[in-house]
């Protein structure tokens, strides 16, 4: 992204001639100011539009006027540059808008060949053709730059020369157009890399932040719970729950996402129970059934008998079993606990034995409930259902 | 002479809990953290039960009741572990292992059910029991051996009491049988759970590669 903010240049402040606009522009572009000296020198010599340009960069310029650092010289943007500025100058020329060609091609390759020599980022050229440690860059630049300045030349002949005006224009379109290519090439890939990069990078993030999301609703929850209690039990069941509850969410084992199942929401309010009164419950389900409006009162039935088992039946742990069959789905809420005389009940446990009742009984389905002192307790729901 | 048992868990924690729970009626001959030393230790050792956890790095407990059962026939195997998939514990008792209970077992629950083991019967968790029914649910597919392929009313019977969290003995009191009756049904849905050919247990054997 940073690459193309770097076209809204601002002037510099110090180190310049006139405006800084040449100065600013280099900046942006990386390349030495020299060289963007000597484009608007030649453009100058073109009806003056190098200097009509300079003014317009000025306007376009941005307030903040700033030293900047200086950006690494990339040679292939640098070479693409000086390609496409030759292929304008072409163009130019070619469409008839350059009265006096000796005289540009002259102010041109002086205020170029000064660049070349004064630009102080690159070793000299003498130097980049003698000095083994040179890089390869440079020399490949330095040797380029030649070939540039044979090749402008000899269209400069051709051009003065009785040669097709029409050859000029398709030669000064590839020269731009390869320009274009060699110059902003490798930027443009590394503006599209980066945006990929970029991409992937957010999509770890919220990744990343989906899963610190849930870490902290459900882990660091039982955890610092875990660290309130000195009820080895109570711990002993907050583990246990968060155990399944993190198995489930790491290895997926709800089977259809989005859809609610009974299987699914009775394994859920024994979780609830298990985790309100301690009480371990072993939840076994053969089949299963959408949760729907036919199937929804069994599970809080359910709950009521679980919970009413983990307080009053003593026993230390529950078994609740679900057998969904086509036309039925019948749930056993089983305890090995102390049991009760059906005759013989509080008022308090028979409202519960009720309410478990009128619940299941109200949505069409009956209740059973067996227990004899000492023999534990069973309630059995059985709630008929359309098959599927 | 005492039972020998074997233990293998990578969860250290647990298997020095279970050695504490088992070490007074058993003798504990030894005990593993991964499946390849289990493996080697096992068949010099040859025990009367080994414990094994379901999910283990390496194969988990599949790899080791198959590297063990053709050098050592006689060691039975009851698997063990916290809430698994069907498919895996099922998976499990189609390669030898002869019974399957949840981590969350009373110790004297566990006690019982090596003992069961050691004398060659299955032990049947209650969940366990439901995933059998599950199997076994639906349509009888019209196989060459269909004994095989279903289980009778009254293992049915059996199995949903034993998944209402029976014991045997309050099962065999609900059908007024014997709890040897008990047992030969449990053994037999056994049977039929490691040889049957239906199509659910065959697409559960063939996703874990062990037919």
């Amino acid at each position: 992204m940073a690459a193309v903010r770097s076209f809204e240049f601002s002037r510099r402040k110090t180190n310049r001639v006139m405006g800084g606009v040449a100065g600013g522009l280099a900046d942006t572009l990386g390349i030495p100011d020299a060289y963007v000296r000597a484009a608007f020198l030649t453009l100058l010599m073109v009806w003056g539009l190098g200097g009509v340009l300079y003014l317009g960069f000025w306007l376009m310029a941005y307030d903040k006027v700033e030293d900047r650092d200086v950006v690494a010289v990339d040679n292939g943007r640098g070479l693409g540059l000086g390609l496409a500025f030759l292929g304008l100058l072409l163009l130019l020329e070619a469409v008839g808008w350059w009265p006096n060609p000796a005289l540009v091609l002259t102010a041109g390759a002086l205020a170029f060949g000064t660049a070349a020599l004064t630009d102080s980022s690159t070793p000299g050229p003498l130097a980049a053709l003698m000095d083994p440690n040179v890089d390869r860059p440079s020399r490949l630049r330095l040797i380029l730059g030649v070939a540039l300045l044979f090749g402008g030349l000899s269209i400069f002949i051709t051009s003065i020369g009785p040669v097709f005006e029409l050859g000029v224009v398709f030669l000064a379109i590839v020269l731009t157009g390869l320009g274009i290519v060699v110059g902003f090439g490798p930027w443009v890939r590394r503006l599209i890399v980066d945006l990929g990069t970029e991409r992937n990078e957010r999509i770890r993030q919220e990744e990343r932040a989906e899963m610190a999301t849930h870490l902290h609703d459900s882990v660091l929850q039982t955890l610092a719970l875990i660290q309130r209690t000195d009820d080895p039990a109570r711990m002993a069941i907050l583990a246990r729950h968060q155990e399944t509850e993190l198995r489930d969410w790491l290895f997926g084992a709800a089977p259809l996402d989005g859809v609610d199942l009974v299987s699914t929401a009775l394994r859920n309010a024994a979780a609830r129970v298990e985790k309100d009164h301690q009480v371990p419950i072993d939840v076994v389900t053969v089949g299963d059934h959408l949760l729907d409006k036919e199937s929804a009162p069994l599970i809080g039935a359910a709950s009521e008998a679980m919970v009413n088992a983990a307080k009053h039946s003593g026993a230390d742990r529950l078994s609740l079993y679900l057998e969904a069959e086509d036309e039925k789905l019948t749930v056993y809420v089983t305890d090995q606990g102390k049991g009760f005389d059906l005759d013989k009940v509080a008022p308090d446990r028979k409202g519960i034995a009720e309410s478990i009742k009128s619940r299941v009984e109200n949505a069409g389905g009956t209740v059973e409930i067996n227990s004899e002192p000492g023999d534990g307790t069973e309630v059995v729901m059985r709630m008929p259902v359309e098959s599927g | 002479m005492s039972i020998t048992v074997y233990l293998v868990d990578d969860h250290r924690l647990f298997l020095s809990g279970v050695k504490a729970e088992l070490a007074d009626e058993f003798r504990i001959v030894g005990s593993a953290f991964d499946v390849d030393t289990a493996i080697v230790e096992i068949r010099g050792l040859n025990p009367d039960v080994v414990l094994v956890d379901v999910h283990m790095p390496d194969g988990g407990g599949i790899a080791v009741i198959e590297g063990v059962s053709e050098s050592n026939p006689d060691v039975r195997f009851l698997a063990l572990s916290v809430s698994d998939q069907a498919e895996d514990v099922i998976a499990m008792i189609r390669a030898g292992a002869r019974g399957y209970v949840t981590k969350t077992i009373e110790p004297p629950d566990l006690a019982d059910a090596v003992r069961r083991i050691s004398t060659g019967d299955a032990v049947f968790s209650p969940r366990l029991a439901g995933f059998v029914l599950d199997a076994f649910a639906g349509a009888i597919p019209s196989e060459e051996d269909p004994e095989l392929d279903q289980l009778t009313l009254r293992e049915k019977d059996v199995l949903r009491l034993i998944a209402r969290g029976f014991a045997y003995k309050q099962v065999a009191r609900k059908l007024e049988i014997s709890i040897k009756t008990v047992e030969t049904h449990v053994s037999s849905v056994l049977r039929k759970l490691q040889l049957s050919n239906r199509h659910e247990l065959a697409r559960w054997a063939s996703k874990r590669h062990i037919v």
